[in-house]
């Protein structure tokens, strides 16, 4: 769907807000195979930006991570959220081990702000430059794996929205919670790359806990 | 007064203060990272110091609104805004921090510092705002300051403040997680089930011990790495279940090969065919009786015949079993069978009518079975994962006469086919399980006690104890395929052959001189091993039990050879 919106040459708000919760499903799909959160036998290869990326076929995570995700796209349509965390607890002790940040930020909003990088809505960005630089992010999460410390215990994972106050809220659903932050002296940070489409950008980064 | 002007603050924070990625992030999203910006930001708080809270006022002010004259009053109300907040969450410890930060900056404000924090009730009602409730700020204050990575090692008192002046902007986001935890993984049971049976397929080698080449004795004693002779065997059946290689008592060795049997000898490494299967069948076992002047070969459709090794004849043929014969055990007369479904057989071999006996004690194919020597108990070994223990004395012999199981084992979790009876402790019996199972488990067979157990890296394929040296091998297959040595009753490992054959190895016997072990592998080739030290002739008891110690295998032969 986003695709073809892109291909328009006029990406709409709308259009944008798929193409970025797409890649939030794939960028989670990815941390999850390959941070071990779910066994990787759960996983089964789909080809998509070009590349072949591993994607949950455990039906409840799939549910799950849907349901989250239809959420988070209807708050990125009202503009409400501003980073989603996705943080890897250890399943024991509870205690955060990583958190997977996504910064969002609306590109209108840069503009405001004067940034002269940022592109007018009249010169739409190609499709096939967001797609590289979307595979780009999930080969680096992929890339990753290599520095990370290994996790030798279970895990279990947490998605945070980050919400301005006005964000429609739907009852029992959300609820506040913690930020599973990991303390300053005992993390390590490493931003990643950004993508951007005309509406949104979108900045990765990952800090995990890193004891000497 | 002085000293609290905006420029010097920037001056002071980017000095002392380092500022950890997390807390630029932070700064970020509030759009504070420009001093200007900053700077106006407090200013417009300021300025509605009295009217309401600074949180609201932060996020609601407008950038041009002009400069107050005076700082003091709004570092005054952080303060006691923060303690409130804070203390009322329960953390004291940060509401404190708050507080010297900005008694240490501003002495003259510690008069009303002290109320507040007296008083935080008090502080708390003042600052109240109609419009946003006391709850959220609370919790969105201490949030933030968490997400913020808020140290009072690392940050100094001058950012600490420049940070808590900036709340107001984490102060508007609230940090949102779903209801429901995420999903339990495996939770489709199938799945996990399959996983578990997978897993051994996908084992990793475990780390063999001192150098990952070859076999090292942990003691003093050093294992050749290198089988002392290689025999090809072109058609030896690659199947767990089956026993297809004997060495009996006279040094000839009968194996298996495809549809024929034949018998090695090691003295000379001569080897004479034996005995061709009927058509269309094979051989499932072969089993040397103790004389080792006759062999006993299981059929795969369930006969037992009965050859002579000197003559080459066969004396009999007894029929009978439904199923494939894939193990035998002698016992003097009594050539005891085990098959595939399940039932063992005591065959007679000087009557007619064989089978005097039939134990039921297996639901699953029998793999494993051997007499003990003196032929008063007779263990087996299922496919069903069962280890069973006879007695081996016949009272009323028939053709329906069944035994009892004298007792039955069920801790293995695979199939049974490795079973050793210890020579130089007749209590002992070892057992050990197939791939899913890996484990070794001796027992004391008067008791019923399992005395010892020890989980192996791989599937055992058999069990032989040394007849001489207080120790037990074990043959594995897949991923190691290795020979392991095992001390007895340390259970230490004293010496492992990693690769011992290309594929799994699957059978093994012990030279009648207890030095030498033969395995079988899936590679199609026998393998012979020098492993212990065969007695030597002066004054040890255990070689005069031996009758056959004089007939030790010529170790000075070596090199591949052809078993046809």
């Amino acid at each position: 769907m986003a695709t073809k919106q892109a291909n328009k040459q006029a990406i709409t708000l709308k259009g944008s807000t798929v193409l970025v919760t797409e890649f939030f499903k794939y960028a989670v799909n990815t941390i999850l195979f390959q941070r071990e959160v779910y066994p990787s036998d759960d996983f089964h290869m789909v080809k998509k930006y070009g590349q072949t990326v591993l994607v949950t076929q455990d039906p409840n995570v799939e549910n799950y991570l849907e349901k989250i995700l239809s959420q988070v796209q209807k708050w990125l349509l009202t503009g409400s959220v501003t980073q989603l965390v996705l943080a890897i607890i250890s399943k024991d002790t509870r205690i955060p081990l990583e958190r997977w940040v996504f910064d969002i930020k609306l590109v209108a909003e840069e503009e405001g702000s004067g940034g002269d990088d940022s592109k007018k809505p009249k010169q739409p960005k190609p499709d096939t430059e967001i797609q590289s630089e979307i595979r780009a992010i999930l080969k680096q999460i992929i890339s990753m794996v290599t520095y990370l410390p290994v996790i030798q215990e279970p895990t279990v994972f947490n998605i945070l929205a980050y919400t301005n106050d006005s964000a429609e809220v739907p009852a029992g659903e959300w609820n506040d919670s913690d930020p599973l932050a990991i303390e300053a002296s005992k993390s390590q940070q490493v931003k990643m790359r950004s993508f951007s489409t005309d509406h949104h950008r979108i900045e990765a980064m990952v800090s995990y806990r890193f004891d000497e | 007064m002085q000293p609290k002007t905006p420029s010097r603050m920037r001056a002071r924070s980017e000095v002392k203060t380092p500022i950890t990625p997390a807390l630029y992030n932070a700064m970020n999203q509030m759009s504070m990272a420009s001093p200007t910006k900053k700077r106006s930001k407090s200013k417009t708080r300021t300025e509605r110091f009295d009217m309401s809270n600074p949180f609201i006022s932060a996020t609601a002010a407008s950038h041009s609104r002009p400069a107050s004259p005076t700082k003091k009053p709004s570092h005054a109300d952080l303060g006691r805004q923060a303690a409130s907040g804070v203390i009322k969450k329960g953390d004291i410890e940060s509401s404190r921090r708050m507080m010297d930060v900005v008694a240490s900056k501003e002495p003259a404000q510690k008069p009303e510092l002290k109320r507040s924090k007296s008083t935080p009730s008090r502080a708390g009602f003042d600052q109240s705002d109609r419009f946003i409730t006391t709850r959220d700020m609370e919790k969105d204050v201490v949030a933030g300051f968490e997400k913020m990575h808020i140290q009072p090692q690392t940050a100094s008192p001058g950012h600490t403040a420049r940070l808590a002046d900036a709340t107001g902007v984490p102060l508007n986001r609230r940090i949102l997680s779903f209801h429901e935890p995420p999903p339990a993984a495996s939770s489709d049971k199938g799945l996990a089930l399959q996983r578990d049976h997978a897993k051994p397929l996908y084992a990793s080698r475990p780390n063999s011990i001192a150098t990952s080449t070859g076999a090292v004795s942990s003691k003093s004693r050093k294992i050749s790495s290198q089988p002392e002779r290689v025999l090809s065997a072109v058609n030896l059946m690659d199947d767990f279940y089956l026993n297809l290689v004997s060495w009996s008592s006279q040094n000839t060795v009968a194996v298996a090969l495809g549809q024929s049997t034949y018998i090695w000898y090691a003295e000379t490494g001569d080897v004479s065919a034996l005995a061709d299967a009927p058509e269309g069948l094979y051989p499932s076992s072969v089993e040397m009786s103790n004389d080792g002047a006759y062999v006993g070969i299981g059929l795969c459709n369930g006969d037992v015949q009965l050859y002579d090794v000197e003559s080459g004849q066969r004396m009999r043929n007894m029929t009978g079993h439904q199923g494939q014969v894939a193990c035998l055990s002698w016992s003097e007369h009594i050539l005891t069978s085990g098959c595939a479904d399940g039932s063992i057989w005591h065959h007679d071999v000087r009557i007619g009518k064989h089978k005097v006996m039939e134990l039921l004690g297996h639901t699953g194919e029998v793999c494993g079975l051997k007499w003990r020597s003196d032929g008063e108990l007779l263990a087996s070994g299922g496919n069903d994962n069962v280890v069973n223990v006879w007695d081996g004395r016949l009272g009323d012999v028939g053709e329906n006469a069944q035994g009892k199981a004298k007792w039955v084992k069920r801790n293995h979790t695979a199939a049974v086919k490795a079973l050793a009876w210890c020579p130089w402790q007749p209590s002992l019996l070892a057992t050990g399980g197939g791939t899913n199972d890996a484990t070794m488990h001796i027992w004391n067979v008067n008791t019923g006690a399992r005395v010892h157990s020890q989980k192996t890296p791989a599937q055992i394929s058999t069990l032989q104890w040394s007849p001489h040296k207080k120790e037990i091998l074990s043959t594995h297959g897949y991923p190691t395929n290795a020979i392991m040595v095992h001390a007895y009753p340390s259970m230490e490992r004293v010496a492992e052959i990693r690769d011992a054959h290309d594929s799994r190895v699957l059978f093994s016997c012990v030279s009648p001189a207890g030095d030498v072990v033969l395995t079988g592998g899936g590679d199609e080739s026998l393998k012979f091993w020098k492993i212990w030290e065969a007695p030597s002739a002066a004054g040890k008891k255990k070689k005069s039990a031996l009758e056959f110690d004089d007939r030790t295998l010529n170790t000075t032969r070596s090199g591949v050879m052809s078993i046809r």
